[in-house]
């Protein structure tokens, strides 16, 4: 493996945050789209409040800007391997409740999965550039659902997809940091900087 | 001793002399011009039913003595109607301002206090020295899915209002108009016109945060503009200019992935190369003039027709043209 400062570990470096960024762009724009369909399909009104569920992984960051180029990797790869279990999850339980009645849902389900499951696997190629490695999936999958009623499941399947809408848009702008040159790819202005 | 009294347009006004006796021999004057009597009841002064025009200083003095007994101002105004806020972020991700105005005077002083409430926590919006009606806040967290509430309270000495908004932190972000735009024609190229801008100096990191670009031209003799969107770069060659017409061209910014579009930038004009003219004698001048008329004017090639409105194109650019372009472009020529 390449050093992680070499030149050949740089362009492929700023080549895999490249095509990150086009994936995560296309990912936010479906998930965008997948909201409406579920928002529709499921009877919710698009304007309810979810509070925040144990489990989903939460895109708002403090000091965003100051965290390092791995910490920005260990964060995403860490949210992206939780969605990939509950988008699994979601397409489960959309199939039992609903069998084959609702094929357009699942399909964008699976093609969101899909997305998220190929970004998740681009995370781990960055990290192992970056001479670390992925972390292993120990305890991977969401924690065990309490019995939620349909309604429960319904909203809380409402927080997953908001929640990784978000993380598509923080993940663009992850890895444009990460692409930046130089030490530790996170040198934007600070948020404490007076405007 | 004097002090500030409010009242309510339209409203009645009793106004006693200090501590003299009902029935006490006074005069009472309104900014220095003695006040008729038909205005008192006894020594109380009445007006009904103010009016903006009767604020002033209000003084009544003792009949015969002329000692000053009592001295106010009169302020008259309005209880404040439900202020106008709205909130912006043109620095993002650095923070957000939010501003406010009245939708109609109060004539009176107001006093703005702004609440800003994010998941539980109470931020600290500042007020800026100017414009006096803003306050800023900075971002203690990026990309969250909570909304963000914030409550403006006006409040004067005749009443109170407030209004609230809710709003997610990409749905406020809104770049200021690109800057420096500048149009130029290209050398031997009667069709092209160069145009370049440069980013807002108020967005503070365009590599991390890249804006995309609108812009749009159209010929001054024309009201149907053009639109090209352009996903990086801070330039672009219009290569479908009418030959020879001077063009007015505007850009507008938009951060890549969140918020909405600006304002347009600041218009600039620009006018495609054209050659020199030759020297020519009387007969051919005449023909040389009709002929350049017919050809100096050319309509520019066929491209997609596409629905008034549909100006978004993805990825590189998109262009757009109504068939009624090419006919007016023919009927100008006429004119």
């Amino acid at each position: 493996m390449a050093a992680a400062d070499s030149p050949s570990a740089a362009l492929r470096r700023r080549d895999l945050c490249s095509r990150g960024i086009r994936l995560a762009g296309k990912m936010r724009s479906d998930v965008v789209d997948l909201l409406d369909t579920y928002v529709e399909r499921q009877g919710l009104d698009a304007s309810a409040s979810v509070a925040a569920v144990e489990g989903v992984p939460v895109a708002a960051a403090e000091r965003w800007d100051e965290q390092t180029g791995t910490q920005r990797l260990l964060e995403n790869l860490a949210a992206y391997r939780a969605f990939r279990a509950l988008l699994a999850q979601m397409l489960e339980e959309q199939r039992e409740q609903l069998g084959e009645a609702d094929a357009a849902l699942g399909r964008a389900l699976a093609a969101v999965l899909l997305q998220v499951s190929a970004f998740t696997y681009h995370l781990e190629e960055l990290l192992r550039l970056e001479s670390r490695g992925p972390p292993s999936e120990e305890g991977a999958g969401p924690p065990p659902l309490p019995h939620l009623g349909l309604f429960e499941r319904k909203l809380r399947g409402l927080g997953v997809l908001r929640e990784l809408a978000q993380w598509a848009v923080r993940s663009a702008r992850d890895l444009r940091q990460l692409a930046k040159p130089g030490p530790g790819s996170g040198s934007a202005p600070s948020l404490a900087e007076s405007p | 001793d004097s002090h500030i009294q409010y009242e309510r347009v339209g409203a009645d006004v009793t106004m006693k002399c200090g501590s003299m006796d009902w029935d006490a021999a006074v005069t009472w004057t309104a900014n220095g011009t003695d006040i008729d009597e038909s205005h008192l009841n006894g020594s109380y002064l009445i007006l009904k039913n103010v009016d903006l025009t009767q604020s002033g200083q209000y003084s009544c003095y003792e009949g015969s003595s002329w000692h000053l007994k009592y001295q106010t101002y009169l302020r008259v105004g309005m209880p404040p109607k439900e202020p106008v806020l709205m909130c912006r972020s043109n620095n993002y991700p650095k923070g957000f301002y939010c501003s406010w105005h009245l939708s109609a005077p109060t004539y009176i002083p107001n006093s703005f206090n702004i609440s800003v409430i994010h998941v539980t926590r109470e931020m600290v919006c500042e007020k800026d020295v100017f414009p006096k009606n803003r306050c800023h806040i900075r971002y203690l967290q990026l990309f969250s899915t909570v909304k963000y509430k914030v409550t403006l309270t006006v409040t004067n000495a005749l009443g109170k209002n407030s209004t609230t908004v809710t709003f997610d932190e990409f749905a406020i972000v809104k770049p200021d108009p690109p800057e420096s735009v500048v149009a130029k024609p290209v050398p031997n190229n009667p069709r092209r016109l160069e145009v370049s801008w440069q980013n807002p100096s108020s967005w503070p990191d365009p590599e991390s945060f890249p804006l995309k670009f609108f812009l749009r031209y159209r010929p001054l003799i024309l009201d149907q503009w053009q639109h090209v969107e352009l996903s990086d770069g801070t330039s672009h060659t219009i290569t479908d200019a009418y030959a020879g017409k001077e063009y007015i061209i505007q850009v507008a910014a938009k951060d890549n992935d969140i918020g909405t579009w600006s304002d347009w930038s600041v218009a600039v004009h620009a006018t495609p190369w054209t050659e020199e003219p030759k020297h020519l004698t009387t007969e051919a001048q005449v023909t040389e003039t009709t002929s350049a008329s017919t050809s100096s004017f050319m309509p520019p090639p066929t491209t997609k027709i596409c629905d008034k409105g549909a100006v978004v194109g993805s990825g590189a650019v998109a262009v757009c043209w109504t068939a009624g372009l090419v006919l007016a472009a023919y009927g100008v020529l006429f004119i």
